[in-house]
């Protein structure tokens, strides 16, 4: 400030100088003709320099009029009493003129920089308003007038109608207008956010979020408080759109788990009539018995009730089995229960026990106690199981090996999740193809979709889980999945 | 007089079916024993107390024509009934190559495993 002072002083100095100069060189001594010459640099200088240097120039400029053209010439001294008066009424008016120049600079500075600050708030991409304490509006930028339609007037005349309320809500989504909750988000009078939906000229409501900042005087209390809304409809728009989304793909996922459920119970034909056929078997042979033991001389009706009881057991065990394979084939959506992993590994076993019996092969379990119930969807494990105790079965059938022998265990990891293995004595696994094993349409059987291990992994990871494969020595692989006890992903 | 009664003894890994056979035998009027697998079965000392054998085909470990053939070969010739939830024609037809006495499908008559358990029994039966 002081520096631009003293180069605007300089400055004008020369100015001042070489104006001199000019008139003394040119023998030109008429003392009005110099006072009008300096105010007229004092007025430049003033307009273009600030009003410090315009009164210091102005002063200068008095002692120069007094020296070079006031008689005695070439000095300080007047005589006259006119002459006194006419440098005293230079020296105001340079003064006047130097004050009244600077003014004039600012207070166009100032209108400029209002011009600048009011194209900025209008131009930034954001809806700017204020709000004093008592709820009216008394600044709305372009583009809050712009998007709603509303002009300046249009809001006070509201203001004025309606002046317990806060007229600038009529832009409002009716909706979004509750009174209560608007009171309680400025009642702490921190600063605070909102979404609301506002509505356009056209009458469309878009979504906005809001953001409240209160400023306040020396003393605290809120002056006013500065709202700012970006427009987030095409946010928000573009998150349904991405819900909508999943939620096709997590449709799509189901019918795919049930097609593959479907499949693999369809594959479980021969046990499934097993299953059924053999507590039916046993329960007509009970009622043969039965009925000897009513036929006999006399009845033994002990006997008699011993068979019906477990013509009852074999009835609740052939409807037990229908109900397994009902739920494994039912539409239904994921279900979050407390499972003991053991009670949906011998569900499934019970299942499988004529498919393990018809390809030869001897079934190992070793299921530890005391485990962790895990959240998850009962249905969904059992899929994994099937298919997992499926595939060693398919896998031991094509090999060569003698013994078949399959081991399903369970365990708790050291992580405190529920670890399932299921090892079979098949030919193992080729490294390549461990790789993909689980990968959509891989499939290394002749007739296999290749959708199985792969809806498999979706399902493991849908639980929080994990799956992986293990080759092992000297032949047979060992397929293993963890089920958390706490979930992270949604099923 | 329980020696006058003929043993029967029943291998069947399924616990319900095996209940039940053994069930309908005593309401016959037979002694019946039953077992869960050949291996028991034949590690019993009722092998030679029993005069028939009603055992199921499909079994892990012996299966019930295994061990027809295991009695056979060791001598100890028991008449056997296989019964199985698997009806297979090729299978039928070597069992009773094998010298079975019947081969039922489960679920069987009770009329036939009498039929074929009388014609295994001496004639003084009851």
């Amino acid at each position: 400030m002081l520096c631009r002072t003293a180069a605007a002083l300089s400055t004008g100095c020369a100015g001042l100088a070489l104006l001199t100069w000019i008139l003394v060189a040119s023998d030109f001594s008429h003392p009005a003709t110099g006072a009008l010459l300096y105010l007229i640099v004092i007025v430049l200088l003033s307009i273009t320099g600030n009003i410090a240097a315009g009164l210091g120039l102005a002063i200068i400029a008095t002692f120069c009029l007094d020296y070079f053209f006031t008689e005695p010439r070439f000095s300080f001294q007047i005589n006259a009493t006119e002459d006194v008066i006419a440098v005293a009424a230079f020296a105001l008016t340079a003064v006047a003129i130097a004050v009244l120049a600077g003014r004039a600079r600012r207070s166009g500075e100032t209108r400029a920089l209002k011009d600048r600050l009011q194209l900025i708030i209008d131009t930034i991409p954001a809806m700017v308003w204020s709000i004093s304490p008592n709820g009216s509006s008394d600044f709305l930028n372009k583009r809050f007038r712009d998007y709603t339609g509303l002009s300046l007037d249009d809001i006070r005349d509201w203001a004025r109608a309606d002046a317990l309320h806060r007229p600038w809500m009529n832009a409002l989504h009716p909706d979004d207008r509750s009174m209560d909750d608007w009171s309680a988000a400025l009642a702490p009078g921190e600063p605070f956010e909102k979404e609301a939906r506002l509505r356009q000229f056209d009458g469309e409501y878009r979504r906005f979020l809001l953001r409240f900042v209160p400023l306040r005087d020396e003393w605290g209390r809120i002056v006013e408080w500065y709202a700012k809304s970006t427009d987030i409809e095409d946010l928000r728009r573009a998150e349904e759109e991405l819900r909508r989304r999943d939620a096709r793909l997590r449709d799509a996922q189901m019918a795919l788990a049930h097609a593959n459920r479907v499949t693999t119970t369809g594959q479980l034909a021969a046990s499934i009539a097993h299953e059924v056929s053999q507590p039916i078997a046993a329960a007509l042979t009970n009622a043969n018995a039965a009925r000897r033991w009513l036929g006999a001389a006399p009845p033994d009706l002990e006997e008699v009730g011993q068979a019906l009881d477990r013509i009852i057991r074999d009835g609740i065990r052939a409807s037990d089995v229908i109900g397994r394979i009902r739920a494994l084939v039912r539409k239904v959506p994921p279900r979050h229960d407390q499972l003991d992993i053991n009670e949906v590994t011998r569900e499934v076993i019970a299942l499988t026990r004529g498919e393990l019996r018809s390809s030869g092969a001897s079934l190992q379990t070793k299921l530890a106690d005391g485990l962790p119930l895990i959240p998850g969807d009962r249905i969904q494990l059992q899929q994994v199981m099937l298919n997992l105790i499926l595939n060693a079965l398919e896998a031991m059938n094509g090999s060569s090996q003698t013994a078949r022998e399959l081991l399903i265990g369970t365990e708790q990891d050291g992580s405190g999740s529920v670890l399932v293995a299921v090892k079979d004595s098949g030919p193992g696994l080729k490294p390549e193809s461990r790789d993909r094993l689980f990968e959509a349409f891989y499939t290394t059987k002749p007739n296999g979709m290749g959708m199985g291990l792969s809806i498999c992994r979706s399902i493991i990871e849908a639980h929080g889980g994990r799956v992986w494969v293990t080759a092992d020595q000297p032949h047979g692989a060992t397929f293993r999945f963890t089920l958390p006890q706490q979930q992270e992903a949604a099923c | 007089m329980a020696t006058a009664k003929p043993l029967i003894s029943v291998v069947d890994d399924d616990e319900s079916m095996r209940e039940a056979v053994r069930g309908l035998m005593k309401s016959l009027g037979y002694t019946a024993e039953a077992f869960a697998s050949a291996e028991e079965f034949l590690s019993s000392r009722q092998v030679p107390r029993t005069s028939c054998l009603i055992a199921d085909v499909q079994m892990p470990g012996m299966t019930g024509l295994e061990l027809h053939r295991h009695l056979v070969a060791s001598g100890k010739t028991i008449p056997t009934i296989l019964i199985t939830a698997y009806p297979d024609d090729s299978m039928r037809a070597r069992a009773l190559e094998d010298g079975v006495v019947g081969y039922l499908s489960k679920p069987f008559d009770e009329s036939d495993l009498l039929a074929c358990i009388n014609s295994s029994l001496p004639a003084d039966a009851p």
